[in-house]
């Protein structure tokens, strides 16, 4: 080697590290003196080892001692055995104390737990015991699922339950319901409301079954519990078939072969809505009641009119009744009865719907329902004993001594079919009087013609008061008619205060207006002349000269100027018209003839001419003729 | 419904009951009467029983031209209480059976044919108690008017008109102080139960 390397040798170190500080200097042990090292090497003595052993020897020493006591003796002093143990344990117990003080400020003495040998673990085991504790927990889950479901499906039974008992409730409000045996049976007819109708108006309540469609689908909360509207009923009401389906009476007024008016006894909601199948029972209900009572109307007009006498026999048909009211007019009731099988049965009558008149559909019910009224509604006082249903009259017929007569006229009544015989002869002869009225106004403008129809009438009795004026003169003269219509006859009262009984021939009022509009007219000429000044010299109503009128008689009047010198003559025929004539007196001019020779003959008037009464001026007649009046006074 | 006056007819020694009816019947017919039908006024006589005081009377009287109605009239003393009442009043008399009794042979009756004659009613009653003629009674009424002091001249000429002079120029007794009142069918009856009792005074026939 041609250069030489410098080789460090550095002696191991021998002490060991006492400590490191924070910057990195060592701290050396002293190195062991002897002695030290010597109690080092002692220390590593195990003393409990040799000590067991010496205990042996000493528990032998002492047996020995015991057996030599003079060679123990010698030795040792008695509690020598004693000490020892005592100072050993002593020594023990420093020690102990010493490695706890130690071991306590963990900085050079650690203890650790002596390390075990691992528990050994069973795969299988522990999958099989967490398949057990799943299952049990999953168990539980599922029996409490299973509580809450139970008791959600038997809220549900009870809510719909409830629902059938509230709404049965409902039912009960309005309707008579008794439980027989285990079913619910119902009624409605009017036999409560006084109705002796034999036919029954039962009905079954049931509990209307489960809908299987629909399924049960849990609410979306809890809080809302109100059932939606179109929930079905939980209650089912089952009729019997004859009261099904929707009836109604029709009423015709016929005249010959033309309809007047008809007319349907229904409510008109229950005629154009046909039966559902699924009505809600309280429609239901009220359909069925609807046809229990046309039944019985129908039943109790039908056996009227069987035993009802008359000029002329009513019929009945089938399911239709027809009875003469007025000669050539024919009163038809008929019972129409559609069920839900058969719902389109009745067509006729649908079109007949446009004339509906719905007074004779009302009063046909009144009276009906007054019957029923009368039925349960007797006069007070009750008598405690004695019978009850005489009315209050022949109550008290009795006590105050009537005779025979009356009595016999108190047990008169009038039967259904009477009376709306009565009002429906009672509505003709009020639309003919109307229709009169009406055309006569048309026909004659002259005069004008206002017709006033009290309010207040009665089914069989109407009033009507006519007026007759002139326009622009009604301060003048009015003529005022007041005209009753009853059952089959019209009465007149007219101005003078005469009355005037006519037959349902509406031929006669009209005659009678047409020579009341005449009178009028002359009596209005009087009225003008007074205010003109003109004197009237004659008048007469019912002149009995010219030529033969064909219905009443002509009217006249002779009107003179306030001069005397003039002359007007008017005369009114009734289906003529006014003629007036004029003269002069003395006339101006005066030609001797071979009758009259003197002027002063002249002075007695008459040559009366006639004016061309269609060329006057003036918008009617007593404006012609106050013009005429007024053209014809002289000044002087 | 009109003012009445019931008078009693004398019978005479050689006629009989029927006879006198058939007399009159006769005269009647002869003013151009025409028969409208029967009639028939009864009169029960109730006793009150002696365990209840004073003794009193109840009078029921049936009137078939008031066929409605039964007339009482109690009597006590001199006081008299009239009542106007329903048929079942009869009922109620039976229920009082232990108070007031009913004496059979006391029951008198006037029946007979019933006549009109223009405005008045002409009516001849065979008078019986107990099933024995006593006499004749006639009613006559006249039937527009109803205040007995009007019409009492008129009543009274017509009656002697055809039953003679048996009739007096005075109103009955009963109606000499009510001329001037509205005549009730209660007045009738009084009339009645008057005469009734004149009847029953009588030993033989008036």
């Amino acid at each position: 080697m041609a250069y030489s390397v410098n080789v460090a040798i550095e002696a191991p170190i021998e002490n060991q590290i006492q400590e490191i500080a924070y910057d990195g200097t060592e701290v050396y042990q002293q190195p062991l003196s002897m002695s030290e090292s010597l109690s080092k090497l002692a220390a590593k003595i195990d003393f409990g080892k040799g000590q067991d052993e010496k205990e042996e020897k000493v528990v032998d020493k002492t047996e020995e001692d015991a057996k030599d006591p003079a060679a123990y003796q010698s030795s040792l002093w008695p509690w020598d055995s004693v000490r020892n143990k005592l100072k050993n344990a002593f020594t023990e117990v420093c020690v102990l104390s010493d490695v706890l003080a130690i071991a306590k400020e963990k900085r050079y003495l650690v203890l650790d737990p002596v390390p075990q040998e691992p528990p050994e673990t069973k795969a299988m085991v522990t999958v099989y015991a967490r398949k057990k504790a799943l299952g049990g927990a999953a168990t539980v889950l599922l029996t409490g699922a299973e509580r809450l479901r139970t008791s959600q499906s038997e809220a549900a039974r009870n809510r719909a339950a409830s629902d059938f008992h509230i709404e049965l409730l409902a039912l009960r409000k309005n309707w008579r319901l008794k439980k027989v045996g285990n079913s619910i049976i119902g009624d409605v007819s009017y036999r409560t409301a006084g109705s002796k109708f034999a036919s029954s108006g039962m009905f079954e309540v049931t509990k209307a079954e489960e809908e299987p469609s629909s399924g049960w689908s849990p609410p979306q909360s809890p809080s809302a519990v109100a059932p939606p509207p179109k929930t079905p009923s939980a209650l089912r009401v089952t009729l019997p078939s004859e009261l099904q389906g929707v009836a109604y009476i029709e009423v015709h007024c016929r005249k010959d072969d033309e309809a007047l008016f008809s007319t349907t006894v229904t409510s008109s909601t229950l005629n154009t809505a046909g039966p559902m199948p699924d009505m809600h029972w309280q429609k239901k209900l009220e359909a069925a009641q609807n046809v229990l009572f046309c039944k019985e109307l129908f039943n109790q007009l039908a056996k009227e009119a069987v035993q009802l006498p008359g000029p002329i026999p009513h019929m009945v048909v089938g399911n239709q009744i027809v009875a003469s009211i007025l000669p050539g007019i024919q009163l038809i009731i008929g019972l129409c009865h559609s069920t839900a099988t058969k719902n389109k049965k009745s067509g006729p009558p649908q079109q007949k719907k446009s004339d509906h008149d719905h007074v004779l559909e009302h009063s046909i019910h009144q009276l009906l329902r007054e019957v029923h009224h009368k039925n349960t509604h007797h006069p007070f006082p009750h008598p405690s004993s004695g019978p009850l249903g005489p009315s209050k009259q022949r109550c008290l017929a009795g006590p105050s001594a009537v005779d025979r007569h009356e009595l016999m006229e108190m047990s008169k009544s009038k039967t259904l079919l009477e009376q709306i015989i009565e009002q429906t002869q009672h509505f003709t002869m009020r639309r003919r009087t109307e229709y009169v009225l009406d055309t006569i106004a048309k026909e004659v403008r002259d005069p004008l013609i206002i017709s006033h129809w009290n309010s207040i009438n009665s089914p069989t009795k109407a009033c009507v008061k006519v007026n007759i004026m002139t326009h622009g003169y009604d301060t003048i003269c009015r003529t005022l008619l007041i005209i009753h219509v009853g059952k089959k006859s019209l009465k007149c009262i007219c101005r003078d205060g005469s009355v005037m009984n006519m037959s349902y021939e509406i031929q006669e009022l009209r005659d009678l207006l047409i020579c009341q509009i005449q009178q009028h007219q002359i009596t209005a000429v009087q009225a003008l002349a007074k205010c003109m000044g003109w004197q009237l010299l004659s008048n007469n109503t019912h002149l009995g000269v010219g030529e033969v009128q064909q219905m009443g008689n002509a009217s006249s009047c002779m009107l003179a100027s306030p001069m005397g010198d003039r002359l007007i003559a008017v005369r009114c025929e009734p289906q003529a018209g006014v003629h007036v004539s004029i003269a002069h007196s003395p006339r101006k001019d005066f030609y001797p003839g071979q009758l009259v020779k003197d002027r002063k003959w002249e002075n007695l008037g008459g040559g009366f001419k006639e004016v061309r009464w269609d060329k006057m001026e003036g918008k009617n007649f007593l404006n012609k003729m106050e013009l005429l009046m007024a053209s014809l006074t002289s000044s002087s | 419904m009109g003012v009445t006056i019931v008078q009693h007819y004398p019978m005479t020694e050689n006629r009989t009951g029927p006879q006198v009816i058939e007399f009159l019947t006769k005269r009647v017919h002869a003013m151009g009467a025409a028969q409208a039908g029967p009639f028939l006024v009864d009169c029960e006589t109730y006793n009150s029983a002696p365990a209840f005081g004073p003794p009193r009377t109840v009078h029921l009287l049936n009137n078939s031209e008031q066929p409605a109605t039964v007339f009482s009239i109690l009597e006590s003393g001199q006081k008299q209480v009239p009542l106007v009442s329903d048929p079942l009043f009869m009922d109620l008399m039976k229920k009082l059976g232990s108070v007031y009794t009913c004496k059979q042979q006391t029951r008198m009756e006037a029946k007979g044919p019933r006549f009109e004659v223009a405005d008045f009613l002409v009516k001849l009653g065979t008078v019986t108690m107990n099933a024995n003629f006593k006499g004749v009674l006639v009613e006559v009424e006249y039937r527009p008017c109803l205040v007995p002091a009007a019409c009492w001249e008129l009543l009274r000429e017509f009656m002697q008109g055809f039953l003679g002079t048996c009739v007096p120029n005075q109103p009955p007794s009963y109606l000499q102080n009510r001329m001037q009142d509205i005549y009730q069918p209660l007045d009738t009856i009084q009339q009645y139960l008057d005469q009734f009792r004149e009847y029953r005074k009588a030993v033989t026939v008036r």
